[in-house]
């Protein structure tokens, strides 16, 4: 168990340098970081002091290293719009994505897996139609399309709602059920192949054999081993809280990191870009560790430190 | 390619109606996207000034006019040429560079199938769309670069695949019958292996190509991708969005195209992974 973890850890710690390598690398190939970082019209004295202070004179290697150990203190340079630090730019924006994420979060969860249960468990009866066909559009609608047939019907035409911004609870309804619908349709098409899956394995028919009550098969047997490719789909969908709702921020004009990102993007105010990649790959590797760590108790099988999963 | 698999007989013999309409749909597009010059009816940034914010079944516009004008129908014409193009491309360089990937990673192994594989991992654990961001933040937007970068999108997934089936089909008679008699390493992986695993990566490509369609339309909406005055699908969205009160066409006729198209490769791409490769899930 104790080698399962440790390699695991060293994977994401890989993970993370390769990400920090992605920026160094894309960073240099967009031209000189002094003057992008620190803005075309910025004394010279001190752009002369950050390309010492960042060592960007010494040679690429050095100024690789350097670069990974500034990282690794926190120094994320400065917002090239507002002067501040990145990551107290990011860091703020944080909550507010959450808000929507969350929910969106407990959404997918509270309809997809039961609904993907339930379809396997009546397999091509008319909830299974329905389940595999919002499936099919969950993956076919793009969110910023389901958003803005949500907004003409429900803030156009209706008038219940608000189209966008961010004030009451009732700004964020039509965001996070954005979020919600697509993930729980996704969720539940992954939750309903695992489980017919696991349903057409011998010890299922084994067990119902033997004279074991169907709903205890199904809660003893079939659940816990389609739990486990399940797994994988819902760290995902954790690893992407932070940064999972770039497009449904904007079409609802929700203040959060998303949303910061694309106008980050927009005005090359790379500080910041940086930032939420770093950000992200932080919660995208610490997720799938989780998920690791969760195969382990799920599956004893992994137990072993074997490298692949299943 | 013939006979590859038992199940190939079956092939034809019962194609589902969903199948065939979503056939039409692509070869519509595809005919679209190839004839957008000819059957255009205006040039796509034409203004008809007195015909601004035009109705659908509008006698001169059919599908209604923008806030300058522009047609709907050909905006419509020349985005979908465009996003059929960014997708295309874009499947065919990933497909490219993943089995070449996987190719090599079956034939060095060792430290290049490791570094092949972590970097398969990594981009798998990334969200594409965040990377995509960040190249574009920090090297700019034209078409031929967002097109590159598109292509990126999903090569790990032909890697993984490629990788394993040549390593399984380099265990088996044939490849090493032709590498006995002396056949180069290109000659082995790309006149014999390939063609037998092919169908596979035939599959693989048509499960991403939506995939694509729908990461090209969402950064267009951002703003992110295709630049006016170039226009596709999903700017065509971003564009009407400011609209919706107004105009809600501007917006639905491409939305309803991206939806359309997405389905109707999917229906075609579940249906050729049912019949050519069973062992695909």
């Amino acid at each position: 168990m104790l080698r399962f973890l440790l390699v695991r850890l060293v994977r994401a710690l890989l993970t993370i340098a390769l990400v920090v390598t992605f920026a160094f690398v894309v960073l240099r190939l967009s031209g000189d970081p002094a003057l992008i970082i620190m803005s075309v019209d910025a004394p010279p004295e001190a752009i002369a002091a950050f390309r010492k202070a960042w060592g960007l004179d010494d040679p690429i290697w050095l100024q690789y290293l350097h670069y990974f150990a500034a990282i690794g203190q926190g120094e994320l340079g400065l917002s090239m719009r507002s002067g501040r630090p990145a990551l107290d730019l990011v860091v703020e924006r944080i909550p507010a994505t959450l808000a929507l994420t969350l929910p969106a979060l407990a959404l997918k969860l509270g309809i997809g897996i039961p609904a993907g249960i339930q379809a396997a468990l009546h397999r091509d009866s008319p909830i299974d139609r329905l389940v595999m066909v919002a499936a099919v559009a969950g993956f076919t609608v793009p969110s910023f399309v389901l958003g803005l047939v949500l907004v003409l019907i429900f803030s156009v035409q209706l008038g219940w709602l608000p189209s966008g911004g961010q004030g009451s609870w009732r700004h964020a309804v039509l965001p996070v059920l954005t979020l919600g619908i697509g993930g729980a349709a996704t969720l539940a098409r992954f939750t309903r192949s695992a489980m017919l899956e696991v349903l057409g394995q011998p010890y299922i028919r084994t067990a119902s054999a033997k004279g074991v009550p169907w709903a205890a098969v199904v809660r003893g047997h079939a659940l816990p081993n389609a739990a486990i490719p399940t797994v994988t789909i819902v760290g995902f969908m954790v690893g992407s809280l932070i940064a999972g709702a770039v497009v449904v921020e904007s079409v609802f004009s929700w203040p959060g990191v998303g949303r910061l990102l694309v106008v980050a993007v927009a005005n090359r105010d790379l500080a910041v870009v940086q930032c939420i990649l770093l950000l992200v790959a932080i919660t995208m590797v610490s997720s799938n560790l989780l998920v690791d760590l969760l195969y382990g108790v799920v599956d004893p099988r992994l137990r072993g430190g074997a490298a692949g999963r299943p | 390619m013939a006979g590859t698999y038992a199940s190939g007989r079956r092939r034809g013999a019962h194609v589902p109606a969903s199948v065939w309409i979503g056939l039409a749909w692509l070869a519509l597009m595809l005919a679209v996207a190839l004839a957008a010059d000819w059957i255009t009816p205006y040039r796509f940034t034409t203004f008809d000034l007195r015909n601004r914010l035009a109705a659908p079944f509008h006698p001169a516009h059919w599908l209604g006019t923008d806030e300058l004008g522009r047609d709907v129908l050909a905006r419509l014409i020349v985005s979908i040429r465009i996003s059929i193009l960014v997708a295309f491309g874009a499947t065919l360089i990933s497909a490219l560079l993943g089995t070449a990937l996987g190719f090599l990673a079956a034939h060095a192994r060792g430290l290049v199938e490791q570094c092949v594989l972590m970097l398969a991992d990594f981009q798998a654990a990334m969200p594409f769309l965040i990377l995509a961001l960040a190249v574009l933040a920090f090297l700019g937007n034209t078409l031929p670069l967002f097109i590159a970068l598109m292509g990126l999108y999903g090569w790990e997934r032909y890697a993984r695949l490629a990788r394993g089936l040549a390593i399984s089909a380099g265990a088996q008679g044939y490849a090493g019958a032709v590498r006995q008699i002396g056949a180069s390493p290109s000659r082995v992986y790309l006149r014999h292996i390939l063609p037998n695993i092919a169908a596979t990566l035939i599959v693989s490509m048509t499960l991403t190509f939506p995939e694509v369609i729908l990461l090209e339309s969402g950064l267009s909406f951002l703003g992110l991708g295709v630049q006016p005055p170039m226009t596709s699908l999903g700017t065509m969205v971003s564009y009407g969005r400011e609209y919706l009160t107004r105009a809600p066409w501007i917006l639905l006729a491409p939305a309803a195209c991206i939806v359309t198209t997405t389905l109707a490769v999917s229906l075609v791409g579940d249906w050729l992974r049912d019949t050519l490769d069973p062992t695909l899930r």
